[in-house]
């Protein structure tokens, strides 16, 4: 409120100024309808904010301590919900293979994401272009690009990935189907899609990085490499803290490139937390334990998110 | 600042007119209809939809929806259900007991005695209440490619042998003549366990082999698929999708629909619902195409029973409409429209007794589809089942994607779910 107060100040001040009669009455009227006018101006987001995220939040929250069934009743059943979900052999598969596919998928589009943003660097038109084109999977709906992709990994000799793989004499690849590949086959669609996200992150934080630290280390004899670990990777320390918290938090929620190209199958091993809460709530009709586990989910995505924090806060102290 | 005002009170009218507009879209005496159906399936729908509208003057609002259950758990939150939905028999016993239908008085129903008496059996949950009207019925028929079978020299298969034999010569022979051997493949498989389907597919072979999931009626029902025509006829099964050569398409256990690859000459066998004529007509022709009795396994030549039938949303302030939505879809009017409107075929086979599906499709393949029907079994639908089947299929997909021998030990855990699932509903033997 403090702040709204001396924010308007100025303006308060000249049209004070303009107008002579009455100062301080018209004065302390506009500073007290100040407060709320700010209020008014953040309402219509407050408002969507609270008929769609909260009060559904606050809700998702009763159902996960209810039994669920909306015509007949909901009724409390305690913690029961919750320890379906920590019991279930489907929730542990669910959790192994969402952690390895987040801290693969994070892993791999942040490395790839660093490597494109060095290699896209610069003023060129060309590479105006080619950055466009790199950036073209982000903005591609998942849904299109989980059937694109179900097209590259065909699995009969003739799909596209195994000719490819066929030229350097190897055998045809399963890639969705063998239960021991799925998991990675989805985890490259993933990389694929969200590696130039965040090569636009890295850009942006390469474009601050001080040249004449380049032309220092250039006289220093410093080579490629140690230019890149002594002086870039320094310098984006933030874009890259940035980038993993977001990678980490996406990698929880993934859904749709799972949805679209294995469905959860084969045998379940590509099977991630939030398909199980999809087959919980919608095909099983289990909206109690679905919300369990979404709120699980929450809670998982803010410990992450304090943890990032805090080693971030642990680095600027340094 | 007054213009500010005057803006204000403007963008307020505008707002309030637009809100009331949305909400009167949903006039008080139109009937809101749901199927889950194709664009094809759906302009029949709006065909047969449109013929009622001008017999009885009720206005309908039609919505397809190929995520249904989504959609419908949407509407279920907001205690604001559709007034009717056509919909597979299988969901019939949750919708049921989780009292989103109504229960229907059937023998009020106009037209009532024309519908055969199976099908209204199929209607009833376990203590014998009704909360469906039939409306389509019509079991899984297997599809050929007669040119292909013909190039390669073989007969129409009529047993398990005949059938094995013909979709190994289809993965490893050149039945498309392009040249290459080894590039078509066996039998189109829908291994998905999205709604439990690849438990659906899989329920006819074993039919055919003498195995069932469950066995039982009325409520009670006991798990089979471990005994020892269980064991065998999985492990029928388990040789054509482990076996050298993989007798189904590539993709079979994640592929969404197996439909594109028998449509599209990848494969040449696909066990399916005769709904598929008219599309398969089109892409592969009439001529190359042949539809079969079941080739017969040891226990004969039994396929899966499919049914459609309306329900009637509890929310509904329009009893009537409902009610004479119900009789106009079970008349013969209605189920001919069903049948014969450009799309798809809705009505496959119909409920009506007094009609004959043959003749009105002009073809002789809905004949082989009413012969197989009669040589069919629905899967149990007067228990919710749903958790069964998703239990079901996804086991199998497991089985048969990870091909480790382990057979009998992952039939004995199957069996252990399906029964913990059954016993939840009380429904255990």
């Amino acid at each position: 409120m403090n702040q709204t107060g001396s924010a308007s100040k100025p303006t308060a001040a000249s049209t004070e100024g303009a107008h002579t009669p009455s100062v301080s009455r018209r004065g302390r009227i506009r500073s007290q309808s100040r407060w709320w006018s700010a209020w008014m101006f953040l309402a219509p987001a407050l408002l969507l904010f609270i008929y769609f995220k909260f009060i559904p939040m606050a809700q998702g929250i009763r159902m996960s301590f209810q039994d669920v069934s909306p015509f007949l009743g909901n009724t409390w059943v305690g913690f029961e919900n919750y320890i379906e979900v920590l019991t279930n052999e489907r929730f542990h598969q669910a959790v192994r293979n969402t952690i390895v596919l987040g801290a693969g998928q994070s892993f791999g589009a942040v490395i790839i994401g660093f490597l494109l943003a060095l290699l896209l660097e610069g003023p060129s038109r060309t590479l105006w272009f080619v950055r466009t084109a790199v950036f073209l999977p982000v903005v591609t709906a998942s849904a299109v690009v989980g059937e694109i992709w179900r097209i590259i990994y065909y699995p009969a000799a003739d799909g596209f990935l195994n000719k490819v793989i066929g030229l350097f004499g190897m055998d045809p690849i399963r890639y969705l189907e063998d239960t021991s590949v799925a998991l990675y086959a989805v985890m490259t669609v993933g990389i694929w899609s969200s590696a130039p996200y965040y090569m636009v992150i890295f850009l942006a934080g390469l474009a601050g990085v001080d040249r004449s630290l380049y032309e220092a280390a250039a006289i220093d004899g410093a080579r490629m490499r140690h230019r890149i670990i002594s002086v870039t990777i320094p310098a984006l320390r933030p874009a890259i803290m940035i980038v993993s918290i977001l990678a980490a938090v996406r990698a929880l929620r993934i859904f749709t490139d799972v949805w679209v190209l294995t469905g959860g199958g084969p045998a379940g091993s590509t099977q991630v937390w939030m398909t199980q809460i999809y087959t919980q709530g919608f095909e099983r009709n289990n909206l109690g334990v679905a919300s369990a586990a979404s709120i699980l989910l929450l809670i998982a995505s803010v410990l992450l998110t304090f943890v990032a924090i805090y080693f971030t806060r642990n680095k600027e102290a340094k | 600042m007054e213009l500010g005002i005057k803006n204000l009170k403007r963008t307020g009218i505008a707002m309030t007119v637009l809100l009331s507009s949305t909400l009167s879209v949903q006039a008080q005496d139109t009937l809101e209809v749901w199927s889950r159906s194709g664009p094809q399936a759906a302009a029949t729908y709006e065909a047969v939809f449109k013929a009622f509208t001008e017999k009885t003057g009720i206005k309908v609002e039609y919505l397809t929806a190929l995520q249904f259950d989504t959609q419908l758990q949407a509407r279920v939150a907001a205690r604001d259900l559709p007034d009717v939905l056509i919909y597979d028999q299988s969901s019939m016993a949750a919708y049921a007991q989780n009292g989103w239908i109504k229960p229907i008085e059937v023998t009020d129903l106009a037209g009532y005695d024309d519908v055969s008496e199976i099908s209204w059996d199929s209607v009833k949950v376990a203590d014998g209440t009704s909360y469906g009207v039939p409306f389509s019925q019509h079991a899984q028929v297997t599809f050929i490619r007669k040119d292909w079978r013909e190039n390669l020299g073989f007969d129409v298969p009529k047993t398990h042998d005949d059938l094995i034999a013909l979709a190994t010569a289809f993965a490893t022979g050149d039945p498309d003549g392009n040249g290459i051997d080894g590039d078509t493949f066996g039998m189109a498989v829908p291994g998905t366990t999205n709604r439990g389907f690849f438990a659906w597919w899989m329920f006819s072979y074993l039919a055919q082999q003498g195995a069932h999931y469950v066995e039982g009626g009325e409520g009670k029902y006991e798990v089979t698929i471990n005994n020892e025509t269980g064991k065998k006829a999985v492990n029928w099964l388990y040789d054509a999708f482990c076996g050298d050569p993989n007798l189904a398409q590539p993709g079979a256990m994640t592929n969404a629909s197996a439909t594109p690859f028998f449509a599209e000459g990848k494969a040449g066998i696909y066990q399916t619902g005769p709904y598929a004529i008219p599309s398969f007509d089109s892409k592969i022709g009439k001529d190359k195409l042949e539809l079969i009795l079941a080739p017969a396994g040891p226990a004969g030549s039994t396929t899966l029973t499919e049914r459609t039938s309306i329900y009637f949303g509890v929310t509904s302030k329009l009893p009537d409409a409902q009610k004479a939505l119900a009789e106009f879809l079970i008349s013969a009017e209605g189920q001919t429209v069903g049948m014969t409107a450009p799309g798809q075929p809705v009505v496959r086979l119909p409920v009506n007794t007094t009609l004959n599906g043959a003749e009105i499709y002009g073809d002789d393949r809905w004949a082989t589809v009413a012969t197989q029907l009669e040589n069919s079994e629905l899967f149990p639908s007067d228990i919710d089942f749903t958790a069964a089947r998703l239990e079901i299929a996804e086991s199998f997909q497991t089985l048969f994607s990870q091909c480790n021998d382990d057979v009998d030990a992952q039939l004995e855990q199957l069996a252990n779910r399906i029964s913990d699932e059954l016993s939840a509903l009380d429904a255990l033997k």
